[in-house]
């Protein structure tokens, strides 16, 4: 496969995200624009011009009409997709590091940073998805978070629940309606914050990378641990492949020690698992910076990573990747096979 | 009329005299197999004229898409993207290097086959008959780089080898006398490496060796084992040959990259008789699908 190299950006990406046809693909970077691409020639559809400060995230809704983005300089803002005209200023007292609208676009949780006295936050928001309409300033909901701040965090099924991801390590579950806090599970290692937090695509479970060199793939329910992907590297960032069972993992080491090491040593693939058998199946190289984030195409026909470097790679997969079968995934088509012939 | 007379010859542009009066038309041609030829002229920096030929052919490639997604590929562009024009814009997309990825269980195998990619296979072709040798070990580096250069002598040298091996009992006074005889009767006064050896009576010609911190490593009961699996630990080796005594060294031989073993092992014993014995016994025995060969290291010199 041949990648498209996006240059759009000056310094370190943040995150990429696709929408839901994955047509196209927005990418958010410490430079204070975001692009707008698309996904299929990389041809820059346009940039999302007014963030004051880095932007660590953005999302879109199901219907490409609006992305809200959340940045640095204290803001969530929303935009038109199509004309890249800012809708919506929220503004909040600290930073703001992760935003996902939930399955049907009509809320956006944001995630607060905690610093100079505030604590970190969950804050949703209600949302008309309409360019024209009037956005509320209030928030619907505010969970605060007293132990660990939240560092990512994600809608699950039917907005039944609020997963976010902590600086410790943990998950917790609360009511999507409520915010109370269901649950509290430590799955990663105590003390390694949790990087990413990506769902799969009917929202019932959710893979989590941390800096403890693990991803795992949790359920929303439960937030039961199924999986368990060990890498040599911390983890910036894992997303769940469609069609195929794989998942990707995106990280390298720490940003601060990238000069002192070669691109070799400094582990910059994107690194593919079988996501049943947990086993590394295949790396990717190209970036010449730790993988920021890494998002899987919804058609299941690529991925994009964003890396440290400032560079979006899309990758287009090859036969070979759609070919793959471990021998029982062989076995249990065969025996398929052979079934509907009869 | 006050415009032209505050023209002033500073700003005349270079471009102004280059004006495309005498560069032909570009050419459009249509070919038979269905491609085209266009043919463009440009001055470059240099103010030479230059042709640029290119045979472009035109594939339909449909593809049936959502109508949502259609409609999103006729948006006019904005921000700063207002300008491109259609298509992907030069600055901000680029297409990178082919990549070869294929998921697969022992990826890690395959990786290495990738490496055998047409660069590497040409930069191979012309250096194959210029092969880096080690004259000690035969392994792929410089001599000065053989990790055994303190304890096995270059092959073809086993003569002077030997009689190295057996002064080894006396220590430091035959060692003294093959290498260091100039330098002990000046002590302290420099000696250039060349001339270190000349003087030995051994007459085994060869300077003071580098790193030597090894040369006084008991060869005798020093084994060299080759023909070993590159998936070989070290503690394996060592696992297998304690059984015949005391082992007090094991070496393996690994690729400072890859991190798997060069297919050859130095296994030291604490006791001569035991390496006899482990040398016997070893030699032939199978392990990991290859057959061990195991002799007795040579000495330095």
């Amino acid at each position: 496969m041949r990648p498209v190299l996006l240059s759009g950006h000056e310094r370190a990406l943040t995150q990429v995200k696709y929408n839901r046809e994955g047509d196209l693909l927005f990418s958010t970077a410490k430079d204070q624009h975001i692009c707008a691409w698309f996904a299929h020639n990389g041809e820059r559809l346009g940039t999302y011009q007014g963030h004051q400060g880095a932007i660590w995230t953005v999302d879109v809704d199901p219907t490409s009409t609006i992305i809200a983005s959340g940045s640095a300089d204290n803001t969530i803002r929303l935009w038109e997709v199509k004309t890249g005209k800012l809708l919506k200023t929220w503004d909040f007292p600290t930073a703001v590091k992760r935003v996902e609208f939930n399955e049907d676009g009509t809320k956006l949780l944001g995630v607060t940073e905690k610093r100079m006295g505030h604590l970190g936050t969950i804050v949703v928001l209600d949302i008309k998805v309409d360019p024209e309409a009037e956005q509320s300033d209030e928030k619907a909901l505010t969970i605060v978070c007293e132990e660990s701040k939240a560092t990512v965090a994600g809608w699950s099924y039917l907005s039944k629940y609020i997963i976010a991801g902590h600086e410790d390590g943990s998950v917790s579950q609360y009511d999507g309606k409520t915010g109370d806090l269901i649950y509290n599970v430590n799955v990663h290692e105590l003390g390694s914050p949790i990087t990413d937090l990506q769902w799969n695509q009917d929202r019932t479970y959710f893979i989590t990378a941390s800096k403890d060199k693990t991803a795992k793939l949790i359920t929303a329910k439960e937030l039961e641990v199924l999986k368990t992907y060990v890498a040599d590297t911390p983890l910036n960032s894992a997303a769940i492949t469609p069609k195929k069972e794989y998942v990707i993992l995106g990280g390298g080491q720490a940003a601060m020690d990238v000069t002192t090491t070669s691109a070799r040593q400094g582990k910059f693939e994107a690194r593919f698992y079988h996501k049943i058998f947990e086993e590394e199946i295949g790396r990717v190289r190209g970036h010449f910076g730790p993988l920021n984030t890494v998002a899987a195409d919804p058609t299941g026909k690529g991925y994009a990573s964003g890396g440290e470097d400032g560079y979006v790679r899309v990758h287009q997969f090859d036969k070979g990747y759609f070919d793959f079968n471990y021998e029982v995934e062989r076995e249990r088509l065969n025996r398929l096979a052979a079934q509907g012939g009869n | 009329m006050a415009a032209q007379a505050k023209h002033d010859w500073a700003d005349d542009d270079d471009l102004d005299e280059l004006a495309t009066v005498d560069l032909p038309p570009p050419q459009k041609i249509q070919n038979k197999d269905g491609s085209t030829t266009i043919i463009e002229y440009r001055y470059n920096d240099q103010n030479q004229k230059v042709k640029t030929t290119r045979r472009i052919r035109y594939i339909t490639h449909r593809e049936v898409v959502n109508p949502r997604v259609a409609e999103r590929k006729s948006w006019a562009k904005f921000g700063q993207s207002a300008k491109d024009p259609a298509g992907p814009a030069p600055d901000t997309t680029s297409v990178g290097e082919n990549i070869i990825f294929r998921p697969s269980i022992n990826w890690r195998k395959d990786a290495k086959d990738e490496s055998k990619d047409p660069n590497a296979q040409a930069m191979k072709d012309k250096l194959k008959d210029k092969k880096v040798k080690c004259r000690i070990c035969h392994g792929e580096h410089f001599t000065a780089r053989c990790p055994y250069k303190d304890t096995m002598a270059p092959i073809g040298e086993d003569a002077g080898a030997d009689v190295g091996g057996m002064g080894d009992e006396s220590g430091a006074a035959a060692g003294a006398g093959g290498a260091g005889a100039p330098g002990a009767g000046k002590k302290g006064s420099y000696v250039p490496p060349a001339l270190r050896g000349a003087g030995g009576a051994a007459g085994a010609g060869a300077g003071e060796r580098m790193g030597g911190k090894y040369g006084e490593r008991d060869d005798l009961a020093t084994l060299r084992v080759t023909n070993v699996s590159e998936m070989a630990e070290e503690n394996e080796l060592r696992d297998m040959f304690e059984r015949f005594g005391r082992v007090t060294r094991v070496f393996l031989a690994k690729d400072r990259d890859t991190g798997l073993a060069k297919g050859f092992a130095f296994i030291s014993f604490a006791d001569r008789g035991d390496a006899v014995k482990a040398c016997a016994k070893m030699d032939g025995f199978g392990f990991r699908h290859l057959i061990l060969r195991v002799e007795f290291a040579k000495k330095a010199a």
